[in-house]
This record gives C-alpha cells, structure tokens and sequence, in this order.
C-alpha cells in the first residue's frame, strides 16, 4: 500500500469539492436504489460528513491507532441506520468508480489496486468492530416519551424508559430519532446516571428552524416512541476518579451531562468539592435552577454559581428577573473571577464558542490540558 | 459538448473573468492606514474559489467527454461502422448520474430554503414573545400600583364610615381591611380581564397576518417550493 501515492490522489480529487460526494451517492443510489432511503431528503449535511470521514482516515492513515479507534467508532455507529455487512461492497464500488470518475488521467491500474486495498481494510475494521458490536448491544433502544415538561420558553425536559435498559457513563450522549423527522438524528446528553428503573432524562433546547428540537420540545412528543443510539462519549469522570476537586461549567443544556456526573459523584464514598457554574442567556434561561440549588442545599460537598451576561441588551431591567442572584458576565469573565482553578479537573459543556472561550480561559489561567474536559464528538458530530 | 458536471447553484451570467481578477480594486481600510480592507478580500477569494472549483470540474466533465468521443472513434474503426457504440452503457450511467445528482442539489436547496423560513419564523416569534412579556410585566406593574391606590382610598374610607357608635378598634381595622381587600380585588380582576382580552385579540391579529403573508409567499414561488414552505410552517402550530 502505497501511502504517499494514496494521498496524492486523495488531494487531486478532493478539489473537486461537493461535486465528489455527490457523484458518489448518486453513483450509490442509482446502483442499489433501495439504500436511498435509509438517508434524509436532504443530503447536504451527509455530504459534508462523508468528506470530513475521507479526509480524516486519509490524514491518520499512517498513525494505526487513532484511526483504528476512529473506524472501530464509526463501524457501531452507522449500526443505528440499519447498515449491513453488504452494504459496504456496495459502497466501495462506488468509492471506487467516484474516484475513477475524478481522476482522469490519474487513474491507473496500480492506484485502483492500492484504492481497492486501502478500502478494503478501512472496510473490514468497521465491520469487525460492528459485529463485535452486535453480542453486546442493540443497534438501537427504543425510548418511550414517559413525561415531557416544559421548563422555559425554549427549554423542555423529556424522560424517557429505554428498552432494553441502557448502560452509559454518566456524562455520555445518545443520537436521537424522532418519530416525526425520520432519518434524522441529533446527540442529547443524558443528564441523570443510570437509574435503578432504567429512565433517563433529557433536556432539549428549542433551536430557531431546528426540526429535530422542534419536534422534541412540542408537547405532542410525550406518549411517542424514539429511537435511540449507542451511548457515546467522553465527557467522563476517570477511573479511577480523581482526587482533585472538580469544576463544572454549563452554558443552557450543556447542564445534562455535567448534572449526570453530580448524580455520579452524590454517590461515591468520599465526594470531591464540586463548584458548579450554570450560565444562560437570560435569568429566564436558567432552567434547572430550582433543582439544583435543592441539591446544594442537600450536599455539604456542591456549591452553585448561576451566571447571566452582562451584555447590555439582556441587563435591560425589562429581562432582569428581580429575585435573580446570581453573577453577571459571560461564563468565562464568572469562572475567571472566582479565583485559582489549577488543582481541578474542569468539565465543560454548552454552546460550541462558550466551551471554547472558558477552555482557552482556564488554560491560560494555568489548568493543565489533560485536567479540561470537553466532548469531542470526533466521527459524529451533533 | 455536454453542459459540465457542475450543479452548483452558480448563476451563468455572474462569471469570473480573468480581467477582473486583474483589475480588482479594494477599498482601502480605516483613514490613515494603509492596506485592503480585510471583509472585501475575503468575499473576493470566495468567489475566486467558487470559480476555480467549477473549473476543475468543468475540465473533469470535457476529459470524460474526450473520452468517450475516443472510445467511440476505436469502437467505430474495429467495427469497420461508424454507427456502433454512439452512447455505451458506461456514459448511460455517468449521464444517469448526473440528472440524479442535479435532482438532489434541487431537493436540498428547497430544504434550506424551508429550513430559512422556518428559522426566521422562530426567530420573529422569539422577539414577538420577548416584547410581549415586556408589555405584560409594565401593565402589571401599572395595575397593581392602580389596584393599589384605589384599594387605599377604599379603606380610608370605610375607616370614616366605621366611626359608627358600637364599632370598636379592632372592627374598624377589619373592615378597612375587607374594604381594601375586596376593592383591590375587583378592581384588578377588571383590569386583568380587559388586558387578557386585548392580548387575545392581538394574537389572533397575529395569526390572520401570518397566514395572510404565507399565502402570499406561497403565490409568489413555484409549486414544490411553496409546498415546502407550507409544509413547514405548520410544524409552528
């Protein structure tokens, strides 16, 4: 297998942009038209993932073990959308004729050959991993909608029971397939550690045009029955857990994992101190306030921050909530104020650019790397 | 020679010419400083790219071309006739492959557009909501403080009338109070029920002028469109 010949090609054909994707779903389709419908109408966001796959395997494909874990993980993963052994011929061949199609002249016998060989052994990892997969677990949980309730204007709280039970790490996601938007799924945090009844909980914001949030967050999702995927993540206490005491910061429902992780922790033996900082765009958006200040009061170990911008658009008193107590400021400028956060392991989770800004904060304010803990989605991004 | 594998919605008359790139000027950024102005050049590069990318793939699509028209040229002189192998099977399915992939980025584009619609729709749905609670929190405050006064006023009042012979101290405050109580409550019960009646009436205005511009847009777009729009619209009620 000739690597730097492989990327060569890879790199001649993927100027060619959406053009190539395209080619080869519609090379797919056309070969096998009953594989269409196991994607949405809209083909564009899978597009786009299946190029960030190619160029991710074709970058790592000289450090074996990365992109092993990364092809073992997108092996289960596609076990949810119902793929099969078979279906992974099908998609070499159109892999193949796309970058025949691409090539033009590049394309010689010797490249198709390495072609053939390098994807068939991505092929196989998947496939192996799939089917290790299978002694161990459904390809996907069915989840009844037990109670949905509405927490705040765009916020709403689902418990659903998972059948069979699910086991997860606290602070682990599942992709989620409403009944309504088929073919579409999105990553939700559960925000409880697995439970003696099995039921796990959720909390959905609504998205402005978002049509997974929106069907998840509308009241006639109670009763309904999900589907659910494999637990994954790696938002996840240590194990062992460490000694250090911990820092939780949540921006609106980026709180689920880091509330799971305080189920967790309720538990241990010797609970670490826990300061837990929950921001929000508004007091209105701090859904979960009640609750958590509930658990404050019962544990001597956690303490609760809640923090609201100071962007003057939301300070207008218009939005203030009067009995709000909490600090203003991004979530970043609140952490940062309350003093050293060296000897804690950091857990973070909200909206993509809060994480990021907090995570840049802490590092700078000395936290070291491997004490910051964020999702990283890698092969599937929500 | 066949249109280019390029289904991208580009519009034809906007092409990049080479002179333009040549003679591209920016606008120079803030009084005093020298250089480009970095938001222009940035758009300027985006349609360099979009530009670049649809030729390669036009190039892609003309040596495919000359490929078959080769292929077909062998095939003709083997066979001694010109006649054979006009389109082989191979260009049935590249073609085939195209009309599909033309389909798709169609489909996808009315997704995105139902998609748009139904983000701003939220969106204007978010800020309505916002103003709303706004509208509703100073008319609460104005009707309490008017609750209020009125209900002073009340037990002032029944204080002078419970000057009466047989009424001692503590009477007299309870009914000051009963008389405030019951004042305030009347006169806030009469103001909440004219506020929830205006507020009902502007959500109905709402929803008549919401249906009235969906079906203007409706009119104004090409049926699959309009369907999409219709369709998504109603994942609001």
């Amino acid at each position: 297998l000739d690597v730097a010949r492989l990327r060569e090609s890879f790199a001649h054909v993927a100027v060619h942009g959406d053009e190539l994707p395209l080619f080869f779903y519609s090379d797919l389709f056309l070969k096998h038209p009953e594989v269409r419908e196991m994607f949405p109408v809209s083909m564009a966001a899978q597009r786009s993932h299946l190029v960030d796959a190619l160029v991710k395997i074709v970058s790592q494909v000289d450090s074996v073990d990365d992109l092993t874990a990364f092809l073992q993980g997108l092996g289960r993963d596609h076990r949810k959308f119902g793929v099969v052994a078979e279906h992974y011929d099908a998609v070499g061949a159109s892999l193949l004729a796309t970058l025949e199609h691409f090539s033009g002249p590049a394309w010689t016998p010797e490249l198709a050959a390495d072609w053939q060989a390098a994807y068939e052994l991505i092929g196989s990892v998947m496939t192996t991993a799939a089917s290790a997969d299978e002694q161990l677990r459904p390809p996907w949980w069915r989840g009844t909608v037990v109670a949905h309730e509405p927490r705040s204007f765009d916020v709403s709280v689902l418990f659903v029971q998972p059948e069979p039970r699910m086991d997860y790490l606290p602070g682990q996601s599942v992709a989620i397939e409403s009944p309504s938007r088929p073919r579409l799924w999105r990553y939700y945090s559960m925000a409880n550690a697995p439970r003696q009844d099995g039921l796990l909980e959720f909390h959905i914001r609504l998205i402005d045009g978002g049509a997974v949030s929106m069907a998840l967050t509308s009241k006639t999702v109670a009763g309904t029955e999900l589907r659910l995927g494999p637990p994954v993540g790696v938002l996840t206490l240590g194990q062992p857990v460490s000694s250090r005491d911990l820092l939780l910061v949540a921006g609106s429902t980026g709180l689920a994992p880091l509330k799971a992780i305080l189920d967790q922790v309720a538990t241990l033996p010797q609970p670490p101190k826990v300061h837990l900082f929950f921001g929000a765009r508004t007091a209105d958006g701090l859904y979960d306030l009640d609750n958590l200040e509930k658990m404050a009061a019962q544990y001597s170990w956690l303490t609760i921050t809640p923090a609201v911008p100071a962007d003057p658009k939301f300070a207008d008193p218009k939005f203030a909530d009067p009995k709000f107590a909490g600090e203003t400021g991004t979530l970043a400028d609140v952490v940062a104020r309350h003093g050293d956060w060296s000897q804690h392991d950091a857990y973070l989770a909200g909206p993509t650019k809060m994480v990021r800004d907090a995570a840049i904060r802490l590092a700078a304010a000395g936290v070291a790397q491997d004490q910051i803990h964020i999702e990283d989605f890698g092969w599937s991004q929500p | 020679v066949e249109p280019a594998l390029t289904t991208a919605w580009f519009d034809e008359q906007s092409r990049m010419t080479p002179e333009e790139v040549h003679s591209v000027a920016f606008p120079t950024s803030r009084l005093g400083r020298r250089g480009y102005e970095e938001g222009a050049v940035r758009e300027f590069l985006g349609a360099v790219h979009a530009e670049f990318l649809r030729l390669v793939n036009e190039r892609t699509s003309l040596w495919q071309e000359v490929q078959r028209l080769r292929r077909r040229i062998i095939a003709g002189e083997a066979d001694g006739d010109s006649q054979t192998v006009l389109f082989g099977e191979a260009d049935a399915h590249i073609h085939a492959v195209r009309i599909l992939s033309t389909a798709q980025v169609t489909a996808d584009r009315y997704v995105a557009d139902a998609q748009d619609y139904s983000t701003r729709l939220t969106e204007e749905a978010r800020l309505r909501r916002d103003e709303i609670m706004h509208e509703a929190q100073q008319y609460s405050d104005m009707l309490l403080d008017d609750a209020h006064t009125k209900a002073r006023e009340a037990a002032v009042s029944a204080l002078n009338v419970a000057a009466a012979p047989q009424s001692d101290e503590e009477q007299r405050a309870a009914q000051a109070e009963l008389a405030y109580l019951r004042t305030y409550s009347d006169v806030y019960r009469a103001h909440l029920r004219a506020y929830t009646e205006g507020i009902l009436r502007g959500i109905e205005e709402w929803e008549r002028k919401e249906t009235a511009s969906l079906q203007e847009a409706a009119q104004g777009l090409p049926t699959a469109g309009a369907r999409a729009i219709d369709g998504n619209a109603h994942l609001h009620h």
